[in-house]
C-alpha cells in the first residue's frame, strides 16, 4: 500500500496500479485485522519507566585502544562524553551525588591514559564532580586531581591550584591545601607564579609566619622573579610579615 | 498449501546455494575471534566480555546478513523474470509471498539458534536458548520488514535503506519514548506536544527490539519464559502484519 515512488520502480511494473479490489478480500480482512490487534497489543503495554542505570567501569585501557582503531583521542573524548551525559540519561536526571565517584574516576583516568594531552577529565574531576556538597567525594576527586598531577605537573597545575582553594575554603583543611600547594611550588616549574607562590600565603595564613618567611625570603633573593611589581608586591608582604612579629618596625605600607 | 511449502522448500534450496551457511560460518568465527581476543585484553571477568561481545556482535550480523540475502533473493527474482513465469502459472499471489516469506522464516530460525550454540559455552544452557529463540524471533521480523520492503520497492538499495533505518528505529523507540515524555526544557510547548504525539503513535506500529535478545540474559540475568512466549506472541502478530501488507502491495502490482 506503499506509495510508488517513480524513482524506485523498475520500467515493466511501473505501470498503472490495480484498484483495491484486486486484493482479495481474505488478504485485506487479515492485513486490517493484524493490524489492528498489533495496534491493541502495543497500546495495552505499559508505557516504559525511566530507571537509572548503574555506571558500569569503562573496558580496559588497552581493549578501548584497540577499538579506537588507531584514533584514541576521539576514543577519549567520546569517553568524557558519554560519562558527561550519563547523569542525564533518557527520562530522568541523575545527580553527581548519586554516582559511583570510583567508577567515575576510573572513567576520568581511561580518558587520560588515552589523550594525556586532554584537559578535560581534570577539568570535570575538578570542576563538576569536585563540586558536589559532599566533604568524602570532594577529596576523592582532589586526591585523583593530585594523582595525575604528579604524571604531567606543567600540564596540569592549574586543576590542582583549583583543588588548593577548594581544600582551604570548601573543606576548611588548610594542612590539605598547603600539600597541593608545595605540590605545586616543587614539581610545577613552568606553572604561573601565583600558584608557585600559594603555598607562602597559606603557611602564613595558617600561623606559621617563620615558614612563609623563609620561603618568601627565598623567593626573593633568586633570581626566580623578575617583574618589578611582584618583587615589590612581595617584599612589602614579607616586611608585614616581620612587623606582626616586631610591630615597632613596621614600615609604612600601602592601604 | 503444497504451492506455499514447494516455494519455501525452493527458497531454503536457494538460501544454500548462495552459500548462506558458509558466509553465517565465517560471521560466527570472525566474531568468536574478536570476542575471544576482547576477553584476552581483560584483566578481569573475561568470560563475561567474551559472551557479551559475541552476543551483541552476532546479533548485528546476522540481522544484516539476512536481511541483505531476503532483499537480493527477491530482487533476483524481480530481474531475472522467474516472478514473471511464476505468476503466468495458477498460483496465487498471495501463495507465492507466504511461501517466500515461510522459507526465509525456516532459515532465519535456523540461522537465530545456530547463533546461540556456542554461548552453551560460556552461559547457562537455559539463558542461551533463550537468547537464541528470541534472535530468531527478531529475525523473523527484520525478514518479514525486509519482504515487505523490496515487494513495495522493487530494488535492493531503497529496501536497504528502509530495512537499516527500521531496524535502528524500533531498537530505539523506547529511549526516544522516555526523552519525549521527559524533556529538559519546553514540555509544554506546542511543537513538544506534537512531537510526542507522533512519537507515541509511531511506537504503535514498531516492536520494541531494545528490549529483545538482551545481552544481559546470558550473564546476569535470565529472561522469564513468559517474556519469551510474549516475544513469540508479538512475533506472530507482526509478521502476519507484514505479510498481509506484502500481500495487498503485491495483489495491487502490474506486471
Amino acid at each position: 500500500m506503499l506509495p510508488r515512488l517513480p524513482a524506485f520502480s523498475r520500467p515493466e511494473i511501473a505501470g498503472i496500479e490495480r484498484g483495491v479490489a484486486a486484493v482479495p478480500r481474505w488478504v485485506g480482512l487479515l492485513f486490517v485485522t493484524a493490524l489492528l490487534a498489533y495496534v491493541a497489543l502495543r497500546a495495552s503495554e505499559p508505557a516504559p519507566v525511566a530507571a537509572a542505570s548503574a555506571l558500569e567501569a569503562p573496558l580496559p585501557v588497552p581493549a578501548l585502544r584497540v577499538l579506537s582503531l588507531g584514533e584514541p583521542q576521539a576514543m577519549a573524548q567520546t569517553l568524557v562524553l558519554a560519562l558527561q551525559a550519563f547523569d542525564n540519561q533518557p527520562g530522568i536526571s541523575i545527580p553527581f551525588l548519586a554516582l559511583d565517584y570510583q567508577g567515575v574516576i576510573a572513567w576520568l583516568n581511561a580518558a587520560l591514559m588515552l589523550d594525556a594531552r586532554s584537559q578535560y577529565p581534570l577539568m570535570m574531576a575538578a570542576q563538576l564532580y569536585g563540586q558536589v556538597p559532599d566533604s568524602g567525594r570532594q577529596r576523592v576527586m582532589c586526591e585523583f586531581v593530585h594523582r595525575k598531577f604528579l604524571e604531567r605537573p606543567n600540564a596540569r597545575w592549574r586543576w590542582l591550584a583549583h583543588c588548593a582553594i577548594v581544600a582551604r575554603h570548601r573543606l576548611n583543611d588548610s594542612a590539605l591545601a598547603l600539600r597541593y600547594a608545595e605540590a605545586i611550588a616543587q614539581h610545577a616549574g613552568g606553572a604561573s607564579s601565583w600558584a608557585r607562590q600559594m603555598r607562602i600565603f597559606m603557611l602564613e595564613d595558617m600561623g606559621e609566619i617563620e615558614r612563609a618567611k623563609v620561603l618568601l625570603g627565598g623567593l626573593l633573593a633568586g633570581n626566580e622573579i623578575t617583574d618589578a611589581r611582584e618583587i615589590y608586591f612581595l617584599t612589602e608582604r614579607l616586611e608585614k610579615m616581620r612587623s606582626v612579629e616586631n610591630p615597632a618596625a613596621a614600615p609604612k605600607t600601602r592601604q | 498449501m503444497y504451492q506455499i511449502l514447494t516455494i519455501s522448500r525452493y527458497t531454503l534450496l536457494e538460501a544454500r546455494r548462495a552459500h548462506l551457511p558458509l558466509l553465517f560460518a565465517c560471521a560466527i568465527g570472525a566474531v568468536l575471534a574478536s570476542a575471544a581476543f576482547a576477553s584476552e585484553l581483560a584483566v578481569i571477568e573475561g568470560l563475561r566480555m567474551q559472551t557479551a561481545f559475541y552476543a551483541a556482535g552476532i546479533r548485528l550480523a546476522v540481522v544484516f546478513i539476512m536481511a541483505a540475502h531476503v532483499i537480493a533473493s527477491v530482487t533476483r527474482e524481480f530481474d531475472d523474470k522467474g516472478l514473471d513465469m511464476l505468476l503466468a502459472l495458477d498460483l496465487p499471489r498471495a501463495h507465492y509471498i507466504l511461501g517466500k516469506l515461510c522459507g526465509f522464516l525456516a532459515a532465519g530460525a535456523v540461522v537465530g539458534l545456530i547463533a546461540c550454540v556456542p554461548l552453551l559455552l560460556t552461559a547457562p544452557a537455559s539463558a542461551a536458548l533463550q537468547w537464541g529463540i528470541a534472535l530468531s524471533l527478531e529475525l523473523a521480523v527484520v525478514i518479514a520488514f525486509a519482504l515487505f520492503c523490496v515487494v513495495a520497492f522493487g530494488q535492493f538499495m531503497p529496501s536497504a535503506a528502509m530495512v537499516l533505518a527500521f531496524y535502528m528505529l524500533a531498537r530505539s523507540i523506547t529511549t526516544i519514548r522516555l526523552m519525549s515524555a521527559h524533556p529538559v526544557s519546553g514540555g509544554d510547548t506546542l511543537s513538544h506536544a506534537v512531537s510526542r504525539w507522533l512519537i507515541e503513535g509511531l511506537a504503535l506500529l514498531l516492536p520494541a527490539l531494545d528490549r529483545w535478545t538482551q545481552t544481559v540474559w546470558l550473564t546476569d540475568a535470565p529472561e522469564a519464559w513468559r517474556g519469551i512466549f510474549a516475544m513469540l506472541l508479538e512475533t506472530v502478530l507482526y509478521v502476519t502484519l507484514l505479510a498481509g501488507a506484502a500481500m495487498v502491495d503485491f495483489h495491487r502490482r502490474n506486471f
